[in-house]
């Protein structure tokens, strides 16, 4: 199916950015034979590859409610790239959908309120959501004239959207499968409303603004 | 594979159960998911039908193609609404830019200003994505006919392109029994279309077929139709069977057809 090959690229891309992500190697012990070395930095390279994250999170045009995971990066971790799957209930069609995104967050600067609690009082996030049915194109099928709907694909939507996050950092005899949980909103619009306000300027602001509530788990 | 803890259950459930407000949460452009009213055309249909059932004379206002442009449309709208002997509307199609939930129930919002009755034919541009799906939902079929002062207005989904021309669009059955159904209601008939013949939406390899096929309407007084986004009026078949073109608010201006006993007068209206 074509879109296999879609998912395949994203993840080689994934794949290469956190190749890059993470260097802080351990300084191994000098008997190590060159074998050894190489065992080791093959392992970690492919450690770095271990998603970081789970995230859930509702709405956001991205389904009802996305489940997906993540790596955290960059010298402050404030990097994170996002491998979502959404679930679009059936509503008043006659199926339900399934959606993927990849999500790219960016977190400038953290706030700690104690040693247990910090805020980050901004992210920015872009992500490009795809939806899976025969309904959908990529780019407009050779049945339309030439250039008839260029402007757009039914299939990939880019969105923006910025919040706000708390994060709670476990006491290290509390963790279970989390070191932290962050509580975190959005606030989003995608392509098609931002075209909607740009051809009429009159359409509510509110209108193309939607909230995402989520939680991100932090594994690793 | 992850053990879930029970607090992440209940943020789980927090989430969820927020998520079933729909005006504050956007789950995707092409959701269908409507709320307000539904199924429009069926209803109007009953109201046109019960009210102008067997009025002398009839004024129906004609607009199309009205796109993203909502402030157009309001004034279209307002103007129509200024004159007080209109009886009910016909939008000739293509309501939204891209098919979304979002913007169906913008136009309908508009739409629902309108003081007097109105019905909604499916333009190509309101297929896009699932825009088909929320049309059936929020309007109905895409070929719908009804009576009023004895003349029947024909409405036919004519957008073969968006099916890659290989659907019953125009749809030849239903033309054959529409047209000779109840006919001791009607004497006349108008059809109405979103893309004319020869067009690009058209299934151009039936042209002269849905010629021959409007020749089973009875006294059929004219065509209508939008997609071009102009005021022409022309012998389409070069024979005496007249096509009306309905331009788009945004040319600010739209057709008023009053229709008497025995013929019709059309007004192209300015605002």
């Amino acid at each position: 199916m074509k879109w296999n090959k879609y998912i395949f690229s994203l993840i080689f891309t994934l794949v290469s950015v956190c190749a890059v992500a993470d260097d802080s190697i351990p300084s191994t012990a000098p008997t190590l034979s060159t074998y050894d070395k190489h065992v080791q930095r093959y392992r970690r390279h492919w450690e770095s590859l271990i998603p970081k994250h789970i995230v859930i999170q509702n709405a956001g045009n991205m389904g009802a409610l996305s489940v997906g995971t993540g790596w955290d990066y960059g010298k402050n971790k404030q990097w994170e790239t996002q491998l979502l799957f959404g679930y679009v209930p059936k509503h008043q069609t006659p199926r339900a959908k399934l959606t993927m995104t990849v999500k790219e967050n960016y977190v400038p600067f953290n706030i700690n309120l104690n040693n247990a609690f910090y805020v980050s009082p901004l992210t920015a996030s872009i992500y490009i959501n795809t939806i899976y049915g025969h309904e959908f194109w990529k780019s407009q099928p050779d049945r339309y004239p030439k250039g008839y709907y260029d402007f757009m694909s039914t299939k990939f939507r880019i969105n923006i959207a910025v919040g706000q996050r708390i994060t709670w950092r476990i006491p290290y005899d509390k963790r279970r499968n989390s070191k932290s949980i962050s509580l975190f909103y959005e606030v989003s619009t995608c392509d098609l409303y931002i075209r909607s306000k740009i051809v009429d300027g009159n359409v509510p602001l509110k209108d193309i603004l939607g909230l995402s509530l989520g939680i991100k788990m932090q594994t690793l | 594979m992850i053990k879930i803890g029970k607090n992440v259950l209940i943020a789980m459930s927090a989430v969820l159960s927020l998520a079933s407000c729909d005006d504050l949460f956007d789950t995707h452009p092409y959701d269908v998911n409507f709320s307000g009213e539904r199924d429009i055309n069926a209803k109007n249909i009953k109201a046109i039908e019960s009210m102008y059932g067997n009025k002398d004379t009839l004024r129906v206002a004609f607009i199309s193609d009205t796109h993203g442009w909502y402030s157009d449309t309001k004034d279209e709208i307002a103007d129509i609404n200024k004159h007080t002997n209109i009886d009910f509307v016909v939008h000739c199609g293509d309501l939204t830019d891209t098919g979304t939930a979002k913007e169906y129930e913008w136009i309908r919002d508009i739409m629902s200003q309108l003081r007097v009755p109105y019905v909604v034919l499916i333009g190509n541009h309101d297929f896009l994505g699932t825009g088909d799906q929320a049309y059936t939902s929020m309007f109905g079929d895409m070929d719908f006919s009804f009576t009023a002062a004895r003349v029947k207005f024909v409405c036919l989904n004519t957008n073969a392109t968006e099916y890659d021309y290989m659907a019953a669009v125009p749809n030849f059955d239903y033309m054959e029994s529409v047209f000779a159904k109840d006919t001791a209601n009607f004497d006349r008939t108008i059809v109405i279309m979103h893309a004319p013949p020869y067009s690009d939406q058209f299934n151009n390899n039936v042209c002269k077929a849905f010629r021959r096929y409007l020749d089973l309407a009875p006294r059929l007084m004219c065509c209508i139709y939008g997609h071009n986004h102009n005021d022409k009026v022309s012998n389409i078949y070069g024979d005496n069977l007249v096509f009306y073109s309905i331009d788009c608010p945004e040319d600010r201006n739209y057709r008023i057809f009053t229709i008497t006993k025995d013929s019709y007068e059309m007004e192209q209206v300015y605002f």
